[in-house]
């Protein structure tokens, strides 16, 4: 939710005004209407991969050998995921609702919707056992010690 | 109160090297400290050499910071130097023992001729008294008065206002202990008579549990297994006849006798398997530690459920402790050690072992008593499966087809489990969990004992 208010208040301010006025039948408002509908399907759908994570760590994998542990390679795929989903989203959707986007819009969902709504969350939410399997998690303090 | 334990001859080693471990993983009473002798001429047996290297182990990581709210390392070991203690020095015979030339043509000398053979006077005691308890019984009577450092120790600390608990253990059917148990035990009670109100001495009489068959030696004094049943019958009518030598005395023994896989006269081969005889042993001084220092003097029997086969639950106390203590270990030498191992060659993540990047940042895993306790978790599995791959008695605690690969091969999730039965759940992912969740503990624990101590704490059922 955070993350999809975020991508919407940047985007539409940020560049929502020149997209807008470039766009066919289109004024600003009616654009920002419609790329908050854009912004909640991209969140909604990245949000699958967080939480996607969280069950897997939580419910589905154990750790039956001292090597098994980590699956980072799970991880990364789900940031790959939610990568994909950040850019392929916008780049598919916005031509069905009718409205532009730019490069901007692309960036800012990469880094909210992938950097902040997936890595970021990930690293505060993974279960115990694999807390420091997101990139960086060791940096940001010792969770449950 | 201090406890005192006392090892002689072989058999003694043995006892202490349960001992030992039972004292490591918290089962003496209270917090008190063990201070642990032994007595044996064959100063290179292998037996003691193993015992030796455990405490050696333990003098060196019980110090870690564990916590003084864990029955974790909470007996402290003390070794009481000359460690071992021989009586007979080095080369020497019978005859250079008893000073037998000064008294040659005396009536003295005759009497002595008379009562031991040229054989047994003539023999080199490097390698122990041999089977042979009139030989240890002479040489220990002499030497013990003025050779051992023990009686003045514990004199010291009787004489601060401390009250001591002094267990021996030895066998009476081979030679050093069935020489040494009488005789230490009669010599400590006269040394200490002005002191009687604050000494207890106790000692556990471990009658035949094993024999053996003598290969290509067949000219030399050596123990025989033959002579075992004999010999234990000739010591139990002596103690019958000396009921008041122990305040209290325990009897263990096997009916099924043991075949020892390799003959040895003494020295480094003589490398006995551990033996659940030796257990019993160790939990008897246990149990003598536990009870009031002027307890009235009981008699139990006690035996196990089922005639050949012996479990957890013939446990003579609580096995909780134990089990945990035994999946601690365990765990460590299985799951964690491997880890360790793989981190310091850089073969493995640290992302990847969240309890290794909170517990040993700044833990130098390469340190003496990071090392030390390595080696010891080694030994004390590979005690325990010795004592559950007896040969000629089946024993079930745990399942040793589980640690014939090292690491451990986790092909059931339950390894935990197989430890003990079927009491626990445990798995190694919930090992693996429970070392991940919120720890507090006291600022002094600390570093590797930290570790340690979460690793004991979270492997309870």
């Amino acid at each position: 939710m955070a993350c999809a208010a975020a991508a919407y208040y940047l985007g539409s301010n940020v560049t929502g005004h020149a997209l807008a006025t470039a766009s066919d039948n289109m004024n600003y408002s009616r654009w920002q209407e419609k790329f908050f509908a854009l912004t909640r399907t991209t969140a909604l759908i990245n949000g699958l991969c967080a939480l996607l994570w969280f069950l897997a760590a939580r419910f589905f994998f154990t750790v039956d050998e001292a090597t098994g542990a980590g699956k980072r390679i799970i991880w990364a795929a789900l940031l790959m995921a939610s990568l994909a989903i950040s850019l392929g989203v916008p780049h598919l959707y916005a031509p069905m609702l009718g409205i532009k986007l730019n490069g901007i819009i692309f960036g800012l969902n990469a880094v909210i919707f992938t950097g902040l709504g997936y890595w970021f969350l990930t690293i505060f939410t993974t279960p115990l056992a694999f807390k420091y399997t997101p990139l960086g998690a060791q940096f940001f303090g010792r969770r449950g010690v | 109160m201090s406890y005192y334990f006392l090892s002689i001859g072989g058999t003694g080693a043995k006892v202490m090297e349960s001992l030992t471990h039972l004292c490591i993983a918290g089962l003496l009473p209270s917090n008190e400290r063990l201070y642990i002798a032994a007595i044996d001429p064959d100063v290179g047996n292998g037996n003691l050499e193993r015992t030796s290297t455990a405490l050696n182990n333990f003098a060196v990581f019980q110090n870690l910071s564990v916590g003084n709210d864990t029955s974790l390392f909470k007996n402290k070991i003390s070794i009481v130097r000359p460690f071992p203690w021989n009586p007979t020095g080095h080369d020497k015979t019978l005859d250079d023992l008893i000073e037998f030339y000064h008294h040659s043509r005396s009536p003295v000398g005759n009497l002595y001729e008379v009562l031991y053979t040229k054989k047994e006077r003539d023999t080199t005691l490097n390698e122990g008294f041999r089977g042979h308890p009139s030989i240890g019984a002479a040489v220990l009577a002499k030497k013990f008065e003025d050779g051992s450092r023990l009686t003045a120790q514990i004199e010291k600390v009787i004489s601060e206002g401390d009250a001591v608990k002094i267990f021996l253990a030895g066998s009476v059917f081979g030679g050093t202990g069935a020489a040494g148990l009488p005789t230490i035990a009669r010599l400590l009670k006269n040394n200490l008579a002005d002191y009687a109100d604050r000494v207890s001495i106790g000692g556990v009489l471990i009658l035949p549990y094993f024999s053996f068959t003598p290969t290509n030696k067949l000219d030399e004094l050596f123990a025989r297994s033959e002579n075992f049943l004999p010999n234990t019958k000739a010591a139990l009518k002596y103690y019958s006849e000396k009921e008041n030598l122990f305040d209290a005395t325990y009897f263990v023994g096997d009916t099924v006798m043991t075949p020892v896989s390799e003959f040895s006269v003494g020295s480094a081969n003589q490398r006995n398997e551990a033996h659940v005889v030796e257990l019993y042993a160790a939990l008897a001084a246990a149990d003598f530690y536990s009870r009031p220092l002027h307890a009235p003097k009981i008699f139990k029997y006690i035996c196990h459920h089922e005639r050949d086969k012996f479990s957890w639950s013939d446990f003579p106390a609580s096995a909780e402790r134990f089990v945990q203590f035994a999946r601690f270990i365990f765990a460590y030498v299985h799951l964690i050690k491997p880890v360790l191992l793989d981190l310091v060659s850089g073969s493995a993540k640290a992302y990847k072992y969240p309890w290794f990047v909170d517990f040993f940042d700044g833990v130098d895993i390469t340190a003496p008593d990071v090392v030390n306790f390595t080696f010891y978790a080694e030994a004390f599995a590979a005690w325990l499966k010795q004592i559950e791959t007896l040969n000629g008695r089946e024993v079930f605690l745990i399942d040793s087809a589980m640690f014939e690969a090292n690491p451990a091969k986790i092909v059931d999730k339950k390894l935990f489990a197989m430890l003990d039965g079927s009491k626990s759940n445990l798995t190694l992912h919930e090992i693996f969990y429970r070392l991940t969740e919120p720890f507090k503990a006291d600022s002094s624990v600390k570093g590797f004992g930290k570790f340690l101590r979460r690793l004991y704490d979270v492997c309870a059922v």
